[in-house]
């Protein structure tokens, strides 16, 4: 309780008191920050630049031609470490022998956006976007279900693509396309009709 | 009208001596008070309960409750792979959530014996010392802010900003990174983040000396760090503290100078070392560590070999995606590693890494399988909790803020 | 099938040593080398390797270097010989492995995302372990995938050819139904011909398939292991009690898979004489009646506009109050229950004790009533025995097996891989008598046509060969003289042209098959449906009793006399006493000790023996007004029983039915009440197999919507009704069923049985013995065909014709099965419509032909009645057990 600065005479002391030097000091910090321009954002009329990188909400992802990537091979599911992710998947009825998610849910609620689920997925279906502005009343609104994560994946595929290269799951668009799961379509076309 | 407060006291205080029923008390009674402070109080940084013994101002005893925020971290790493507890991590401290990964990664391939490479060894040097900043940076402000000092706070949470900022652009996230991956990391540094890396080494020094401004003039800082909480450099051995609260005891011990781990060993730096043992001292060696990290940062970015940023183990990190795509061995590489994980080794495993609050330790048991059997974690801020009555004892209830101010505890990491 | 010397358990072979890595191992000469290193504790690497079949040698992974030989060798196909040094690890061979793991991936498809065996797939692991990473040159087969089968999928582009499916299905299930076929220069796994799978659709294929290249079409594409839970359960179809893992997520049961799986590959082949682990096309493919949207959600309650859902609460009210009011104006001996084999030990016992003592009445009876009691009361009282003789091991390990009226592979087709084994393995000879040319008589080696329902007098015949060629056991006979000379004395009454005339077989066959089955050492009787169902069946058992008896068969161990019940815990419904002339344990509810132990025992006394009634005397009663209340869980017998019983004027003349059952059955339409109850896969409990053993039934899922399981609706009647029974759990029953029957459990391992025919022989046996051997009444000339409606492989009772699965495999077709060449002479083609005409019915239908059959005898699944079929038969009742008899009748057909 005692503490001084050593090595100052008492003069030295009183004066720093009696003049309030440490105010002094500090106020001159203090002051000199005045002409300093704010780092500050005034959100939500300004926004800050989100990085590329940035794990925001999840979204599902369509190839160019519209096709849903997503085979519904519940890597996905496996990977979460929050146990977030629900697939229903089937054969799909319209193209017969490829399989497809019937359903797809992401509980935002409890996702931890650690981004384990888009490094899983072998066909780039899942890509984190910048969108963080989804704050409901409704909690129900906060468990995507395919079309929402279709809907953001549709939104932000910008976003989406610029993820996927940041964090290295994909090359640059050209090269991307080669990546595409084939496996469904080639041999759909060669599969005899089932005998019923 | 009301009686006067002073009457009201006297009529319930008053013993009458001569009375036949109390003839040895006393005519003036004095008890010790308790006190229950938190879970809900703004400076338990979480919510921590202390239960107060106070002898007037003057605390005789003072315990901790703990558990308001245990989540069951260490039997949730028993449920999924290793690779699944990494975020589970980010959530222990969750300031420091670099050190948390970096941590348990070293843990797990203590167990693995798996190597990382030198660039990533790099990498991941820099940002843990990046971490360790914003660690100290953000106990300095929130303990400025605990004592009455306000301006502090929001400088260094400014600049802390800018690190935070460097994170999400690192790895996606300020808070929750999960950036570190078993065998490296997840994504290499861009030449864009390099650069801003050695901005913030050149603005940072004299930022750092404007926050000492504030409070090494300030006589309230002095008056209340100075002399407070004092704890021998022997009983700080004894009560096993580490990182800068052990430090500020003048206890020389740091792991990563005396088992050099990472890139430590390929810079030049020195540990700061206290004298008093007491929380001017502790704040004193927080602050020379933020210089000493910031002279890591800048010598090690100069020297960050080439190379990959991924181990090359196959049964046990991912392949790359694009192999994935067209490589079958690669594709039931990422589904097995995905689906069950690797098999580690049988056998149990410490591993202690010098976090920002202290020795953070992963204790981990393997039964061969995906999966860990046990998993322990020595978080320093829990191991520092069992010092706190010890050191507490003797002072005065409004130094109880400081006091465990000084422990930067997280109880996030605390209660696990 | 020749034997191969390789892994044949009981092949004789001089003991050998030899050093696997440095230790001594002791085997025997010529096995396999890879099960000798197997039981050193080692796995090697093996994706085509089996226990339950000869390796093959197929896919290059068991490699171990041998000394003296340069190049590692396949240790599956190499034979241990004496002296050989055999190293089973090293980077050399580690490399080998991974280089033949190499060139499976090469040429397999890049799937995993898409395939159903991924997380349970063989390559995947092998691939992962062995630390493959990059594949040159990947030329993956881009082949169609084949759907012409029912139920199986085959995607060739994943198959590694490690011929695992081939292999289960020649050697073990014996059905050969699959086969490599090289097209357009790859070689393929196809069904014989290349054309659509016929088969028993068991799906053991499917099961040791270690990569995804068979798939099932019921849980295509909708799961991945790491989303299901799995339950360990019993099987609720047969009686055969194979433990089944129920594979449920979120949704419901998404697949049933078998403990034979390419995961438990290494065993010992000795063991497979218990049981191989796997299931039959019911078990694994009828699942989907478990979730069926058909279920009964809530409890509903006729009202004046048909069927309304009320609650639990209120419901439970109704019954209680009106079963009370009918109690206390008509006694005890207006209300009757009859519950369903189906049900657990648990709630049968719960059952029995519900209506014993909450209602004070002995009209209480199970569908253990349609045949398994003839069995039972019949073995009870000659030999002391409640159940069959032999377990699975005893039956794989005869030398000889005589099956009467059983069609073993349709009714029990995991029992009767056990026969399949013991004439495959062990070499046994099998004596098949039947009047169809049914798949185990393909495989007998003395199948045996006799004519259709003649059961009874072949056994005959074989009592009276076996007496009049001397080929009885001096011992037995010499034991119990008075016994012998009555039956000598019956069966001299016989003739041999009226049994001839009747079975359709000579003297010399039964004479030939008597000498088989006396001479051997170990020989089993194996009877079922055709004896234990049929007319006089009681008798008919007695007389098997007769024949093991004088052969001296009946306490030899490894011999005996055994029935195959149909529902999956009939013999559970006799032991936990659901029957009016039994109490728990097959105590004689007549016994006044008994009754007292466990009057004692409930706190309450019991009814007296009379006035008891069993399930036809039951509605019988109901139709005279005597039963105000019929109590029916999961029972339905509007459904099963024919008209000529009365069944429906029974069930409509009672004041309370009440129907308890996950569905709304043709019975439940006509109640007042309907409870939901659940099936198996939602309760807790055990079954009793029909080798005696307790299995445990274990819940997967939760009760469908509002059902509760049979115990608990129990529990809660009992008590309200006045009579506590406080039951938290199925455990509670079951340890109130462990205090009164001690040892019953036994760990779920069958009781050793000892027949002790002594007292029977001593007393009583001349009296009876002349009446069973008589020779019956002729066969109406004016009805020429036999009728037998009978059970089909892919379905059992009518719960699995709620199983979709199950009905796209066999769909009601509503056709009469017929000999092609009756069909020919009657001028029938298959658009044709016949009338089928019986003593007191006549039903129009469409023919099929099925080249099995007997001449003369016809054939309709019983689990449909589209058009009424079972109405044509005339049911008789059995004097002595009250078996209805109903399966079999005699029709005329004639073209429309």
């Amino acid at each position: 309780m005692t503490a001084k600065s050593e090595g100052k005479s008492l003069l030295r002391e009183v004066w720093d008191a009696l003049s309030f030097s440490e105010i002094r000091t500090a106020m001159r910090v203090v002051l000199s920050h005045m002409f300093v321009k704010p780092v500050t954002f005034q959100y939500p009329r300004e926004k800050r630049t989100i990085p590329d990188a940035h794990r925001g909400a999840l979204g599902l992802l369509r190839y160019d031609d519209g096709a849903e990537r997503c085979v519904g091979c519940d890597l996905c599911e496996a990977a979460c470490p929050s146990r977030c992710i629900k697939v229903v998947s089937a054969e799909n009825p319209e193209r017969p022998l490829s399989r497809y998610a019937t359903e797809f849910y992401i509980d935002i609620t409890k996702c931890v956006f650690c981004g384990y689920c888009v490094e899983a997925c072998p066909v780039n279906a899942l890509a984190m976007t910048k969108m963080y502005e989804y704050a409901t009343a409704d909690k129900r609104q906060l468990i995507f279900d395919k079309k929402r994560l279709y809907e953001v994946g549709e939104k932000h595929i910008e976003d989406a693509k610029r993820y996927l290269y940041a964090h290295n799951q994909e090359k640059n668009d050209a090269e991307s396309f080669q990546y595409r799961y084939k496996f469904p379509h080639q041999v759909a076309g060669l599969t005899p009709p089932q005998d019923s | 009208m009301p009686q006067p407060l002073e009457d009201q006291r006297t009529t319930v205080y008053k013993v009458d001596p001569e009375h036949p029923a109390n003839p040895t008390l006393p005519t003036l009674r004095t008890e010790e008070m308790m006190l229950n402070m938190g879970p809900q109080h703004p400076s338990t940084h979480g919510v921590l309960k202390i239960v107060l013994s106070l002898e007037g101002e003057r605390i005789v005893k003072a315990t901790p409750v703990m558990g308001f925020l245990h989540r069951g971290v260490e039997k949730l790493a028993e449920d999924g792979t290793y690779h699944q507890f990494i975020p589970h991590t980010d959530r222990l401290d969750y300031v420091c959530a670099m050190y948390n990964n970096f941590a348990y990664c070293r843990a797990v391939e203590k167990l693995l014996d798996l190597k990382v490479p030198p660039r990533a060894e790099y990498l991941r040097t820099i940002v843990a010392e990046v971490q360790r900043i914003i660690g100290h940076l953000f106990w300095l402000g929130t303990q400025a802010l605990d004592i009455g000092a306000m301006t502090v706070f929001f400088y260094t949470f400014r600049d802390r900003e800018i690190l935070l900022d460097f994170f999400d652009e690192l790895c996606g996230a300020r808070l929750t990174t999960s950036w570190y991956r078993i065998g490296g990391v997840e994504r290499d540094f861009t030449p864009d983040l390099v650069e801003k890396l050695r901005q913030f080494c050149d603005y940072f020094p004299p930022k750092l000396d404007e926050y000492i401004t504030f409070l090494d003039t300030n006589r309230i800082w002095l008056s209340r760090t100075k002399g407070v909480a004092v704890i021998s450099a022997e009983d700080a051995i004894n009560f096993g503290l580490s990182g800068p609260t052990l430090r500020g005891s003048s206890v020389d011990y740091d792991l990563r100078k005396f088992e050099p781990y990472a890139a430590y060993g390929e810079c030049q730096w020195s540990v700061p070392v206290g004298k008093n043992g007491d929380t001017y001292d502790r704040y004193w060696v927080r602050v020379e560590e933020m210089r000493q990290s910031r002279n890591m940062v800048k010598q090690l970015l100069e020297k960050i070999p080439d190379g990959p940023v991924m181990a090359d183990m196959p049964s046990v990190t991912l392949p790359p995606k694009d192999k994935v795509f067209n490589d079958l061995a690669s594709m039931i590489q990422q589904f097995k590693l995905f689906s069950q994980g690797f098999d580690a080794p049988k056998g149990e495993i410490y591993c202690g890494t010098e976090a920002a609050k202290g020795e953070l330790g992963f204790y981990i048991v393997s039964d061969g399988g995906g999966k860990p059997y046990r998993l322990k974690i020595r978080a320093p801020s829990f191991i520092h909790m069992g010092a706190f009555d010890f050191m507490a004892r003797g002072y005065m209830i409004a130094d109880i803020v400081t006091i465990f101010g000084t422990y930067d505890i997280v109880m996030g990491e605390c209660d696990r | 099938m020749a034997l191969k010397p390789v892994t044949s358990p009981d092949v004789e072979a001089p003991p050998i040593r030899l050093t696997v890595d440095g230790q001594q191992v002791e085997a025997k000469q010529g096995v396999s080398l890879y099960d000798v290193i197997s039981q050193t504790g080692k796995t090697i690497p093996a994706m085509c390797y089996h226990y339950t079949f000869d390796p093959f040698g197929s896919c290059g992974m068991c490699l171990v270097m041998v000394e003296g030989k340069k190049a590692p060798v396949r240790s599956c196909t190499a034979k241990a010989e004496a002296g050989m040094v055999v190293r089973c690890e090293g980077e050399d061979l580690f490399l080998a492995r991974k280089k033949a793991v190499e060139k499976h991936l090469t040429v397999h498809p890049l799937d995993c995302p898409v395939c159903d065996a991924d997380g349970h797939c063989e390559l995947q692991d092998m691939a992962f372990q062995h630390g493959v990473t990059n594949l040159v040159n990947a030329k993956p087969k881009g082949l169609p995938e084949d759907r012409r089968s029912l139920v199986l999928d085959f995607n060739m582009n994943r198959c590694i050819l490690c011929g695992e499916c081939i292999n289960i299905c020649k050697d073990v299930q014996m059905v050969d139904a699959l086969q490599f076929f090289k097209k357009e220069g790859t070689t393929h796994v196809v069904a014989k011909g290349d054309e659509g799978l016929v088969c028993e659709f068991c799906g053991d294929c499917l099961a040791v398939c270690p990569v995804g290249a068979i798939t099932n079409k019921y849980s295509k594409y909708v799961y991945k292991p790491w989303q299901l839970k799995k339950t360990t359960s019993t099987c609720a179809y047969c009686a055969d009690g194979c433990q089944m893992y129920i594979e449920t997520s979120g949704k419901g049961v998404q697949r049933v898979t078998s403990p034979l799986s390419w995961k438990n590959k290494w065993g010992d082949r000795a063991e497979t004489a218990k049981g191989h682990g796997g299931l039959c096309v019911r078990g694994r493919f009828g699942f989907q009646y478990i979730d069926s949207k058909e279920r009964l959600g809530a409890p509903l309650v006729r009202t004046e506009e048909g069927f309304a859902p009320r609650s639990w609460f209120e419901v439970m009210d109704t019954v209680i109050g009106r079963l009370k009011a009918l109690k206390a104006q008509h006694g005890p001996n207006a209300i009757a229950g009859l519950i369903t084999a189906r049900c657990t030990n648990e709630e049968l016992y719960l059952f029995q004790k519900l209506m014993r003592t909450a209602i004070g009445t002995n009209q209480v009876d199970s569908s253990a009533r349609y045949g398994h009691l003839n069995f039972t009361r019949a073995l009870q009282h000659a030999a002391g025995v409640g159940r069959v003789m032999n377990g699975y091991e005893e039956i794989t390990k005869a030398n000889v097996l005589l099956l009467i009226g059983t069609d073993i592979t349709e009714t029990n087709p995991v029992a009767s891989l056990r026969v399949k084994e013991a004439i495959r393995v062990y070499g046994a000879q099998a004596i098949v008598a039947t009047s169809r040319m049914t798949n185990i008589a393909k495989l007998a080696s003395h199948p045996l046509r006799i004519a259709a329902g003649s059961e009874r007098s072949f056994i005959q015949a074989l009592v009276k060969a076996a007496v009049e060629e001397d080929l009885v056991d001096e011992a037995a006979t010499t034991a119990a003289p008075e016994a012998f000379a009555a039956l000598k004395a019956a069966v001299g009454g016989l003739s041999w042209d009226v049994l001839t005339a009747r079975t359709g077989t000579s003297r010399a066959v039964a004479v030939e098959s008597v000498r088989l089955y006396a001479e051997a050492p170990k020989a089993v009787i194996l009877c079922a449906e055709g004896v234990t169902r049929q007319v006089e069946g009681y008798a008919s058992v007695l007389n098997l009793v007769d024949l093991a008896w004088v052969t001296g068969k009946l306490t030899r161990p490894g011999c005996g006399v055994s029935a195959l019940p149909e529902e999956a815990n009939e013999q559970g419904a006799v032991d936990m006493g659901v029957a009016p002339e039994l109490l728990p344990g097959q105590a004689l509810y007549g016994d006044e000790e008994a009754r007292g132990k466990f009057a004692t025992a409930w706190r309450c006394s019991l009814p007296p023996p009379d006035p008891s009634a069993t399930l036809m005397e039951i509605l019988k009663r109901c139709r005279d007004g005597g039963i105000k209340a019929l109590y029916l869980v999961g029972e339905n017998p509007l459904a099963t029983l024919p008209a000529s019983t009365g069944v429906r004027e029974a069930l409509e003349k009672v004041e309370l039915l009440v129907c308890q059952d996950p569905f709304l059955t043709e019975t439940g339409r006509l109640a007042h009440v309907v409870l939901p109850a659940t099936t198996f896969a939602e309760k807790d409990g055990t079954f009793t197999n029909l080798e005696g053993k307790v299995n445990r039934v274990r819940p997967a899922l939760e009760p469908y919507e509002e059902a509760r399981p049979d115990w608990e609706i129990f529990a809660a009647l009992g008590t309200g009704l006045g009579y506590p029974m406080e039951y938290e759990a199925a455990q509670d029953v079951q340890r109130e069923i462990m205090k009164l029957l001690p040892g019953y459990y036994n760990l779920g391992e069958a009781r050793p049985v000892i027949a002790t025919p002594e007292g029977y022989l001593r007393n009583g046996f001349a009296h009876t013995v002349a009446v069973r051997y008589a020779a019956g009444s002729e066969a109406d000339g004016a009805r020429p065909f036999a009728l037998t409606i009978g059970q089909v492989l892919y379905h059992s009772g009518k719960l699995s014709t709620r199983a979709s699965g199950l009905v796209q495999l066999y769909p009601s077709k509503g056709r009469l099965q017929m000999n092609p060449e009756d069909l020919a002479q009657l001028q029938i083609g298959p658009q044709d419509v016949v009338r089928v005409t019986s003593a007191g019915a006549s039903v129009e239908l469409r023919t099929e032909a099925n080249p099995d059959l007997a001449r003369g005898t016809c054939f309709f699944p019983e689990h449909f009645n589209e058009p009424p079929i079972k109405d044509l038969a005339e049911c008789v009742v059995d004097p002595t057990t009250g078996v209805p008899a109903f399966k079999f009748t005699r029709v005329a057909i004639e073209k429309h």
